[in-house]
């Protein structure tokens, strides 16, 4: 669950993003909580895979506050199971997050793909995935923008780099992450969404997950959030027309020798 | 643990040094000398030829060379294996790492398997009371957070090196020792398979100098043919916003921003672009910007050094023709 980036966005954007009392909260309530569009993405993935013709189970699972409005919204988008890992979300950071997470795919009796965002839309770390895959001792795989099984334990995903596509291919189990790249999720119908809000999500407590050695405690701490202020110093360009402007503009960067 | 800090870097990178090593040694340098820990620089596979040098700029001690034959191109299972055993030998306060496409990936799979604390996005750094702590850019850049990372063990950071500046440090020149750590790689397999290489041939936009970037305002498709017009009156090259490629206007290479290409021009020209920051980041590094939007309040003039309010539809063939008049 995030905070709807393009909300903090419209407000940033208008200079009136606020910073709660604790210095570090985002609290203006007229912003809406989401699900993290890449997740939703990830679990698009899930979904077009068993359209495809895969036989399986998708369970999906978030560790948060109270992330049952999310996990219903995944049930409405076609999830077969849903678990909550509560905590409280100040006290845990990408590796306690990543250790629960793997705690509960051992719970699961492991997983033959572990999909997920590329990364959350709020910190933009894009660290869990590949902490979670080194948990559980899987391969990892970022950036998909189509992810293929080739046979029934090979999937083949396409990764976007700053070079263009590359391809590779890994055997299953495997943690991929989902880049915005791979396409706008399904839409639920307005009564999948409706039967999905009866749904109750599994609760999971942390001291029921077998985290291995290390636990789940967290490393890192976030202690303060602020918005950096932007000095503006643009010159308006008048003219009393766009090719007088446009003239104008010109001279002015050949003056300055920005342009030739 | 030790008290050292170590920059890691493992390709030799496009111009011959990895990609934001100095950007990187900046701020390690910085960090370094006011807490009083060593520096070192950790290459690991082929050394840039100009290492000894950049490295005795930036007062690193030592600089640590792992060369195994199967470190001569990236393979991330090999790397972070590598890694990891310098980590686990050296046992440095701190790993920072330039944050470039590979590291996003390989950073946090090192922090996993020393059990170090990890950020990403790293934009300064401090060390006050033991604590190292971070601010790093969160929600696309709209915000700065700090982290604070406190326990025992060690910590690794990736560093946002593309949003940063380079700096020689005045009097903090060395002579770096260099040192062979050899580790034991028999055991590291590839375990995804490369069936296609990435292939980009061409000019690139995180290289170019001149930047016509358009976004939204420009109503339809058609008229991204007025940015690759103009782009190629000023002898630059043509990007979009995330909009702009996603409605198939321009190809997805071209768009700029936090999920598209960092870019460093000396002059960048955004017209119907509102300034989200998710977008600025990509190009606020730009010696020059200029604005164009019909919205004289939109944020895209916050950023700007020239600022013409209008119909970019209006004001882009008059600068195609200005540009080409000589
Ligand atoms: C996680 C995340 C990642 C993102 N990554 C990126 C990214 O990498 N790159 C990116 O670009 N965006 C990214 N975005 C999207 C970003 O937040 C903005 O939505 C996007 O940059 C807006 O594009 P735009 O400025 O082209 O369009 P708009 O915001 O729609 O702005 C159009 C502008 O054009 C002006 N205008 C309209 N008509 C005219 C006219 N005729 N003449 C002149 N001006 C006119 C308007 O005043 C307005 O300012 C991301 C968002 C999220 C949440
Ligand atoms: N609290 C969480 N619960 C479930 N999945 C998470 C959680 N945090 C992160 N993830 C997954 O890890 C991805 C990257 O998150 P992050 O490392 O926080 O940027 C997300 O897109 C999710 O798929």
């Amino acid at each position: 669950e995030v905070l709807d980036p393009d909300a903090v966005n419209n407000y940033a954007l208008a200079g009136k993003l606020l910073i709660g009392a604790d210095g570090k909260s985002l609290t203006q309530t007229s912003i809406p909580r989401l699900m993290n569009a890449y997740d939703e993405q990830a679990i698009e993935c899930a979904l077009r895979l068993r359209d495809a013709g895969v036989e399986c189970t998708i369970h999906v699972v978030s560790v948060g506050t109270d992330p049952t409005k999310i996990l219903q919204h995944a049930v409405a988008m076609g999830a077969d199971e849903v678990a909550a890992i509560p905590v409280d979300t100040g006290t845990v950071d990408g590796f306690a997050t990543a250790a629960l997470l793997a705690g509960f795919v051992r719970s699961l009796g492991g997983a033959d793909l572990v999909l997920c965002g590329r990364q959350a839309s709020d910190g933009d770390q894009g660290v869990v995935p590949a902490l979670l895959g080194e948990m559980l001792g899987l391969p990892i795989v970022t950036i998909a923008r189509a992810v293929e099984m080739v046979s029934a334990t090979t999937v083949r995903v396409t990764r976007v780099t700053p070079d263009g596509d590359e391809i590779v291919e890994v055997a299953c189990p495997a943690v991929i992450t989902i880049s915005n790249e791979f396409g706008d999720p399904r839409y639920p119908t307005g009564m999948r969404t409706m039967k999905a809000r009866k749904v109750k999500p599994q609760q999971v407590a942390p001291a029921d997950l077998d985290l291995g050695e290390g636990g789940a405690r967290a490393r890192v701490t976030m202690t303060r959030q602020f918005v950096e202020p932007i000095i503006g110093r643009c010159e308006f360009i008048q003219g009393s027309s766009p090719a007088a402007a446009a003239q104008e503009l010109v001279s002015r960067l050949r003056a300055d020798r920005t342009i030739e | 643990m030790s008290n050292s800090v170590v920059v890691c870097t493992w390709e030799r990178g496009r111009a011959g040094v990895p990609a934001g090593v100095e950007e990187t040694l900046t701020l390690a340098h910085k960090l370094a000398a006011s807490a009083g820990l060593e520096l070192n620089w950790l290459v690991a596979g082929p050394a840039p030829d100009q290492a000894l040098e950049i490295a005795g700029r930036y007062g690193v001690a030592h600089l640590d060379r792992i060369e195994d034959s199967k470190l001569a191109e990236f393979q991330p299972d090999v790397c972070v294996e590598a890694l990891a055993q310098y980590s686990k030998q050296q046992a440095p306060k701190l790993v920072l790492i330039p944050q470039t496409f590979d590291a996003r990936l390989v950073a946090p799979r090192l922090a996993a398997r020393t059990g170090a604390g990890v950020v990403m996005n790293a934009l300064t750094l401090e060390l006050e009371g033991g604590a190292v702590k971070v601010t790093a850019s969160a929600y696309g850049g709209d915000t700065r957070v700090v982290y604070e990372l406190t326990g025992a063990e060690s910590c690794v950071v990736g560093v946002l090196a593309d949003m940063l500046l380079a700096e020689t440090p005045e009097g903090g020149a060395s002579v770096p020792a260099v040192r062979q750590v050899s580790v034991d790689l028999g055991g590291a397999a590839e375990r995804v398979r490369v069936i296609q290489k990435a292939h980009f041939e061409g000019p690139r936009l995180e290289e170019a100098q001149i930047i016509v970037a358009g976004g939204m305002g420009l109503g339809q498709k058609e008229n991204y043919r007025l940015i690759e017009d103009l782009a190629e009156a000023l002898g630059g090259m043509a990007a979009a916003s995330r909009p702009v490629v996603e409605n198939g206007w321009a190809d997805s290479s071209r768009q700029v921003g936090l999920t598209g290409k960092i870019t460093h021009p000396a002059l960048y020209i955004a017209a119907g672009i509102s300034g989200a920051s998710q977008h600025m980041v990509g190009c606020s590094a730009a010696k020059t910007i200029v604005a164009i939007n019909r919205d004289a309040d939109a944020a895209v003039f916050r950023y700007a050094r020239y600022g013409i309010v209008g119909d970019c539809l209006e004001v882009l063939p008059e600068l195609i023709r200005a540009a080409k008049a000589r």
